[in-house]
Parts: structure tokens; sequence; C-alpha cells
């Protein structure tokens, strides 16, 4: 399938046009090239149709009438936009397609800032491998019968002992990894649960 | 009368009865977007925001009630055509049952009360 422009005989009606074509390209264009066309010729076959059908006032009018009650793009295709970018993260498994698919959907419900806070972990561990790197005993896992965090230390008595050494950047790397995994995956089982739930 | 009251309760009655309203027209025929929202405002009197449909039908294909496929025009311009999945007939006869339930029902407060 190809998309093939409208040609129009006012030279304003193919301006306004053109301007709608393209904010419908920049709304969509976080999205699988396929997604992304498929949007764009199902808006332009209804502008074709709008106009096809509408002979009695000018072209422009019949154009204007016609993007005004589709709407914004930017506003009318959220929700596609979302859903369609959240299909994408779960199958790249990108962590910016991921970034943005969470952000596009956290108004969605609590269970997407819920899966954000577990990337945010994520997030957090990667710094601790950095942090261990640069402050070497400072940083790590410490554990005692008192207390156990993972992170970084200042204090010049350290009683309590980081348990891992070195150990602790590959520990970190294949967890952060494990975690990574296991986040994703389950995002895109909700997703598949909740449209079999829908259907019942 | 309290017109505000009235609005928002049309609003919610139309959000909530719009994917009926669009499973009833594609089960009748194979439809594309702009003609199916012809016959929706023609037979409803219902404005629909136009572009809040094509979600719509993205969230209904999504959850295979319906499927969807190109057809070619000799402008060039192809259309989509929306058809009801088998799982779409089920659950449009689930929810016509429904609504007809609820219409006696209805009918029965409004005409002669509790």
């Amino acid at each position: 399938m190809e998309f093939k422009e409208i040609q129009f005989i006012d030279s304003n009606a193919q301006r306004v046009y053109s301007n709608y074509i393209q904010s419908i390209k920049n709304a969509t264009k976080q999205l699988y090239a396929e997604d992304s066309l498929e949007i764009l010729m199902e808006f332009n076959s209804h502008l074709y149709e709008s106009v096809q059908n509408k002979n009695s006032k000018s072209e422009i009018d019949i154009l204007l009438n016609a993007i005004d009650k589709l709407g914004t793009p930017e506003e009318v295709l959220k929700p596609l936009v979302a859903d369609k970018m959240l299909d994408r993260a779960t199958r790249s498994f990108k962590p910016t397609d991921i970034f943005k698919a969470l952000f596009l959907n956290i108004g969605n419900g609590i269970c997407y800032i819920i899966f954000g806070i577990l990337y945010f972990f994520i997030g957090i561990f990667t710094l601790s491998i950095f942090l261990k790197i640069f402050l070497g005993y400072r940083a790590g896992l410490f554990y005692s019968d008192d207390i156990s965090f993972i992170g970084y230390t200042d204090d010049n008595n350290i009683l309590i002992n980081e348990v891992l050494g070195n150990w602790f950047i590959p520990v970190m790397l294949l967890l952060n990894i494990a975690l990574y995994f296991i986040i994703t995956v389950a995002l895109k089982l909700k997703r598949s649960i909740n449209i079999k739930y829908k259907n019942k | 009368m309290n017109k505000e009251f009235v609005v928002k309760w049309k609003s919610q009655v139309k959000k909530g009865t719009l994917s009926f309203i669009v499973l009833n027209t594609i089960g009748k025929k194979e439809l594309y977007g702009y003609e199916l929202i012809e016959i929706i405002k023609q037979t409803t009197k219902i404005e629909i925001a136009e572009g809040t449909l094509y979600p719509l039908l993205n969230r209904l294909k999504k959850e295979e009630l319906i499927s969807s496929k190109w057809v070619n025009q000799e402008s060039g311009i192809p259309r989509k055509y929306y058809l009801l999945t088998k799982e779409g007939v089920t659950t449009l006869e689930e929810m016509t049952a429904y609504w007809k339930g609820l219409e006696s029902s209805i009918k029965k407060i409004t005409n002669h009360g509790i």
C-alpha cells in the first residue's frame, strides 16, 4: 500500500491539506513506519471521501470543515499513538521506546506509574555500578545485622562491610539485565491479559 | 431544567453506547471510516467527533471484535473497510440481549414507576 496525495485545484486548499498531512506525520513519527503509514492513509482516505461527497461548497470550505471535525492530529491521535507505542516497546525491548511508551501512557492507569518506578530502580542500580567504579570500597552492597543497603557511604568508620568487592559490578550488571527482561515481559503480559480480560 | 447536567448526561450516554452503535452498524455491512460516520450521523442524529472514531475502531480491532482490509480504489486512494469477526458477532449478540433487557427495564420505570 502506498500513500497518495490528494490533488486540489485551489492552491490554498492544497497548502492546508499538506500542513495537516505533515501534522499527522509528526504526531506518529515515534511509531513503526507501517503503523504510521496506516494511520496516515486512513486519515487521507477520510479527507478524500469528505471532499468527494460534498459538492455544494468550495474545496477549501469542505476541507477545513473535514479537518475541524477530525481534530488536531496531536490531540486526536494521542490514545492511538500511546497504545501503538506500548506495543512497539514490548516488541523491541529498547529502553528509549519503553521510556516514551510509559511517558505517553502515564495517564492511562496506576500500573504504568508502577512500571515506571520499577524501571527507575534499574536506573538506580546502574548508578550504583558507576559509584563502585569511581568510589571503590565506599560503594557497593553493605550488609550487617543492623543495616543493609546498596549504594554509597561517606562514613570513615565503616562498621559494616561491603560484601561483594569487585564482584559487585558483574553481579549488578546481571541483576539489571535480568530485572529489565522480567519487568518488560511483565509489561507485555499485562497488555495481553488486559485484552483477554476485556474480551470476557 | 438543569441544562448543564443534561449535556453531561447525554455525553456519558453517547460515550457508553458508541462502541455498541459502531458494532451494530458494521454488523449490517462492511464499511469504511467515512461511510460509517455518515451512516451513524444520519440514523442516530448523533454528532460524533470524527477523529475519536478511529482510535475506537483501533481498540475494537485490538480486542478482536472487528477486522479490517484495505480495498484499492480507482482514485488511487484506498479505503479501509471494517467487518465484524466471529467473536465480534457473538459479543454483539450478548450486548444486544443486555441492551434489550435494559430498554424494557427503563420502559417499566418511566411508564409505571416503581
